[in-house]
């Protein structure tokens, strides 16, 4: 939602000025109390934005906007110094409550205020106020894009990788209806980390077929940072990192909450999730207390492509959270328990006994099956348990102290299609992993244009491989890690730098039986990463960025390790405990604009990835139930290289243009040929009409369109035949926020995702060597406040 | 590692982090799969002339199951007579348990389920399935190998193949459905 410029004293009221103080020559001080107009209780952690026109610096023709911000204390207080003696505007945005701007004039004298923010309406688009400082400033150098809480209500109740698969640089691994996995500039899995909440998501994400566990109704806003980010997250976040913000537990007001539906028509899937929350919570020894729980829930059948249901693709879901917090003066605390469970079907002509057994289920026509809810063999169930406890300490002039600690448990069970009678409830694959991470973050006051970050982090990791099959051996894994990162801000120009220091264990257990033989080992890896960037601003709304990054990677203990069919494929895997780490090399360069009406982002990277792990085709493996296309985890050098575009434009109030376009090319650089699993080229374009009406609310109808290109760049080692034709998909969608909807207040909306129901079979989907992709799907979308 | 100062938060961290490193100890780890997926390591063909005289068994054997090592050369080759029907069973074994496995039970008990298909290379040479399952489909585990008078050398492959969702017909002459076993049996003439 847009801040409306509001008019003062209707959702703003400005108290007196109490007292003019002394003047210090020409810098002010603005400093002041932010209260709920419902209550007068002082609202904590409001951010305080003033900004004003600075004055001309020498030499240059043109003025530039300056800017001071803070957020206030327990006490609702805030206090900006070194204000230029003239008019200033004001902003002041806290969760929950309207935003409201109003000017001040510091002319004549210093001013102390009270600011009175008005309970929000529509408490549910508001958009995060964020807390984290560090990655707002990443944002100016590095390639990000952010989907608020609006933009996620218009995917909710899907997974986390469909609902930012639209976003330039994205593109998803997909099994389905039921896995998607983000996949930015070219590369996925252990290469793209995934923040949950502060805290880093460990739930197997090696596998690609091992879906983010995490229930997309929590997320606030979901923000993509394309490009590495190892500085501040560590080496799995080589790739890009997807970070998923939950809001703050409230501190002011009674129970409220909201429930919102979903109804798909595709899978017939429903979604239901429950929130309630509120600040009045009385607890012994800790006093007032604010609380969030929800409950989701999501069940659907067999997905359908347009000629024939995928047999077994539905899946079931059931996730439920409990957050405490507690803000008080030094600062704020939160502790939240929550459990992700799922238990989802595999396409069953995608579980193959050998090569001949795939050969055949990819000449032959899909089965047709009846549309049902049952869940057969093969499946999966996952269940991911977190506990997470949070300490957020307010230090003088916008310093910070950030704690995270997150035990983690994951518990991954793969069951095959068939096995020796006795087991046959036995998983073939059963996976336990516990991880324990702390993180350290301090964010050092602002100091002469210095503003910076250093941090910790330390992580403690044990996996057990039980089960009937060796997929992976157990292991132990022990990370730590120290980092800073410091930003200079010098007139138009921004400059910052991060530098961080690896240290990672991980010892494997042995295992022998007469089939497989995989030894102990234990190897360290130590290693740097680091990044320079700057970001020029050339005039109002415009800059230019650009960043070099070094970062490097450890081989995961199944790039090591791995023994075992992969049945989707049939592809025999083998790992390679000598396999070094990878380390990535690369620059890039954006612009952007943010006009009234246009707004344009453009981003160009390469990266050099040296010793680049990937699974390269070998002979074909023989064994007594066959052969198998055989593929070992072996190392190159890689180039990955690509553009991406981000366009709005907005040519009258009512009327919204948006175009995103994104181009990957993955070489590896030793023989030329094309990286295995790029995304293919892709463009998305759309055009909405907006209104308002009292009855309505805010409206919105809405048109677009996918348009993929063929991916000519296929590695010619593949052993199948790709699908990499191009396609072309219809999007309707239409909706409002704030309706009236039996005599209450809410968001509906309705979205046709593959309107004309076309046939196609995506570059990316794991299941395109057998059947079609999704045709039409209707979906029905209500949240209701209450 | 930096130094740090005893009020610096980073002690703080240190301290946090030796309980997290601690507390990893709550999740054991240990690679341990029960080697109970449906592994066979031996396929054993036992083929008994009507005219009577000594059973010919030859055998199979993958050392590491499912794992990457290839088969090993097959153990006895039968050298069959012209112009004589041969009796034959197939059985599935799982010898790297202690005590061997037999899988052939299995196989049998769910009958629904699998079908062994017998693909002849070579002339003169006939293989037929003599069991069925309870839906009177053939299951394969006994057949009939015919050898005719212009019988030459060739090979037996021997496909157990496991119908889950595919369903099982009768009229089926190679696997429709997940195939558990795959492996070619050589056989010679007796001059």
């Amino acid at each position: 939602m847009r801040p409306a410029r509001l008019a003062l004293g209707i959702l703003m009221s400005w108290g007196a000025v109490l007292h003019a103080q002394e003047t210090h020559g020409d810098l002010r001080h603005l400093h002041g109390v932010v209260e709920s107009a419902a209550t007068g209780r002082p609202v904590r952690d409001a951010e305080v934005v003033v900004t004003w026109t600075a004055a001309r610096a020498a030499g240059s023709t043109s003025a530039r906007a300056a800017t001071a911000r803070q957020r206030t204390d327990g006490h609702g207080r805030f206090d900006l110094r070194d204000l230029p003696a003239q008019l200033v505007t004001l902003r002041v945005r806290a969760l929950g409550y309207a935003p409201s701007v109003g000017d001040v004039d510091l002319r004549g004298a210093d001013r102390l205020l009270t600011v009175h923010l008005e309970v929000a309406t529509t408490v549910l688009q508001e958009v995060a106020v964020r807390a984290d400082t560090a990655r707002e400033r990443l944002a100016r150098v590095a390639a990000t894009s952010t989907l608020d809480a609006a933009a996620l209500a218009a995917t909710r109740g899907q997974t986390l990788g469909e609902t930012i698969k639209n976003l330039p640089g994205v593109a998803v691994v997909q099994f389905g209806p039921s896995i998607a996995k983000p996949v930015i500039r070219g590369l996925n899995s252990q290469r793209v980390l995934v923040m949950n909440g502060g805290l880093r998501q460990e739930d197997q994400q090696w596998g690609t077929e091992h879906a983010p566990n995490i229930d997309s109704f929590e997320a606030n806003a979901v923000t993509v940072v394309r490009g590495a980010a190892t500085v501040l997250y560590g080496p799995d976040a080589l790739g890009g990192v997807v970070k998923v913000d939950h809001a703050a537990v409230p501190d002011t007001g009674h129970l409220r909450g909201d429930v919102a539906l979903n109804a798909f028509s595709n899978s017939r899937q429903g979604a239901l999730s429950i929130g309630v929350e509120g600040a009045d919570l009385s607890l012994p020894s800790l006093g007032r207390t604010g609380y969030r729980l929800r409950v989701t829930t999501r069940a659907a059948g067999n997905g359908a492509a347009p000629d024939y249901y995928l047999s077994n693709t539905g899946f079931r879901e059931l996730n439920g959270s409990l957050a405490l917090g507690v803000a008080r003066d030094w600062g704020r605390a939160e502790l939240s328990l929550s459990r992700f469970s799922t238990e989802l079907g595999v396409l069953r002509q995608a579980h193959v006994g050998n090569a001949n057994d795939l050969q055949r289920a990819m000449t032959t026509e899909p089965r047709d099956s009846a549309f049902s809810y049952a869940i057969g063999r093969p499946n999966q169930r996952v269940a991911h348990t977190t506990m997470r406890a949070r300490l957020l300490r307010q230090l003088p002039r916008d310093g910070q102290l950030d704690v995270v600690y997150g035990l983690q448990f994951n518990h991954r069970r793969e069951y095959d299609n068939h096995g020796p009678l006795r087991f046959r409830n036995e998983p073939a694959f059963n996976l336990k992993l516990f991880t324990n991470s702390l993180d350290v973050r301090y964010t050092h006051a602002r100091w002469r244009g210095w503003r910076g970050t250093i941090g910790s982090s330390a992580i403690a990791q044990g996996n057990q491989t039980l089960g009937k099959a060796f997929l992976i051996p157990g292991f132990d894994l022990w990370q730590g890690a120290v980092y800073a990162q410091e930003e200079l801000a010098v007139g138009r120009l921004s400059v910052m730098a991060g530098i961080r220091g690896d240290a990672i264990s991980q010892a494997t257990i042995a295992f022998a039986d007469a089939g497989i033989r995989s030894p102990a080992g234990t190897k360290a890896w130590r290693n740097g990463s680091g990044s320079v960037g700057a970001a020029y601003l050339l005039r109002d709304g415009l800059d230019v960025s650009v960043r070099v990054a070094r970062a490097w990677r450890p081989p995961t203990v199944n790039e090591r390790y791995a023994q075992g069919v992969h049945h989707g494929t049939a592809q025999y895997e083998l790992g390679d405990a000598s396999l070094g780490a990878e380390v990535s090399q690369g620059m890039e360069g954006a612009v952007r604009y943010r006009g009234r009406a246009l707004q344009l982002e453009a981003a160009a990277y390469s990266n050099a990835v040296d010793r680049f792990i990937y699974l390269r085709p070998t002979a074909p493996v023989q064994t007594i139930r066959g052969a198998f296309p055989g593929f070992a985890y072996a190392q190159t050098d890689a180039r990955l290289r690509g553009v991406e575009l981000a366009t709005s434009w907005s040519p009258h109030a009512r009327v919204q243009l948006l175009a995103n376009g994104t181009l990957v090319r993955g070489t590896n650089r030793v023989d030329g040929d094309p990286l295995f699993d790029m995304p293919a080229d892709r463009a998305t374009m759309s055009a909405r009409w907006l209104g308002d009406a009292a009855s309505r609310g805010r409206w919105y109808l809405g048109a677009g369109t996918l348009l993929v290109r063929q991916q000519d760049g296929v590695p010619s080692g593949t052993v199948y035949t790709l699908p990499t034709a191009g396609y072309a998909l219809l999007h309707l969608e239409a909706g409002t926020t704030g309706a009236r909807l039996l005599g209450r207040r809410a968001d509906v909306s309705l979205t046709v995702n593959n309107a004309l129901d076309t046939r196609y079979r995506d570059y990316l989907s794991r299941y395109r060597l057998f059947v079609n992709d999704a045709g039409r799907d209707v979906v029905f979308r209500v949240t209701m406040p209450f | 590692m930096p130094k740090f100062t005893s009020r610096h938060p980073f002690t703080l961290g240190a301290a946090f982090g030796t309980a997290a490193l601690l507390l990893a100890a709550c999740g054991d780890s240990s690679t341990a799969p029960g080697g109970e997926s449906e592994v066979i390591s031996r396929v054993t063909l036992t083929l008994t002339p009507s005219n009577g005289g000594a059973a010919l068994t030859t055998y199979i054997d993958d050392s590491d199951g499912n794992g990457p090592t290839a088969p090993s050369a097959q153990v006895a080759i039968p050298a069959l007579a012209r112009n004589v029907m041969y009796t034959g069973t197939v059985k599935f074994e799982n010898r790297l348990k202690s005590p061997a496995e037999d899988i052939t039970a299995e196989v049998s008990a769910e009958a629904n389920e699998h079908r062994v298909f017998y693909t002849v290379t070579g002339t003169g040479v006939t293989v037929t399935t003599t069991d069925v399952d309870g839906s009177n489909r053939p299951l394969g585990l006994r057949f009939t190998k015919a050898v005719g008078a212009t019988a030459t050398a060739g090979s037996t492959r021997v496909v157990l193949c496991h119908y889950d969702g595919a369903p099982k017909t009768a009229a089926a002459t190679s696997c429709t459905g997940e195939t558990d076993i795959d492996i070619a049996f050589a056989y010679t003439i007796a001059p």
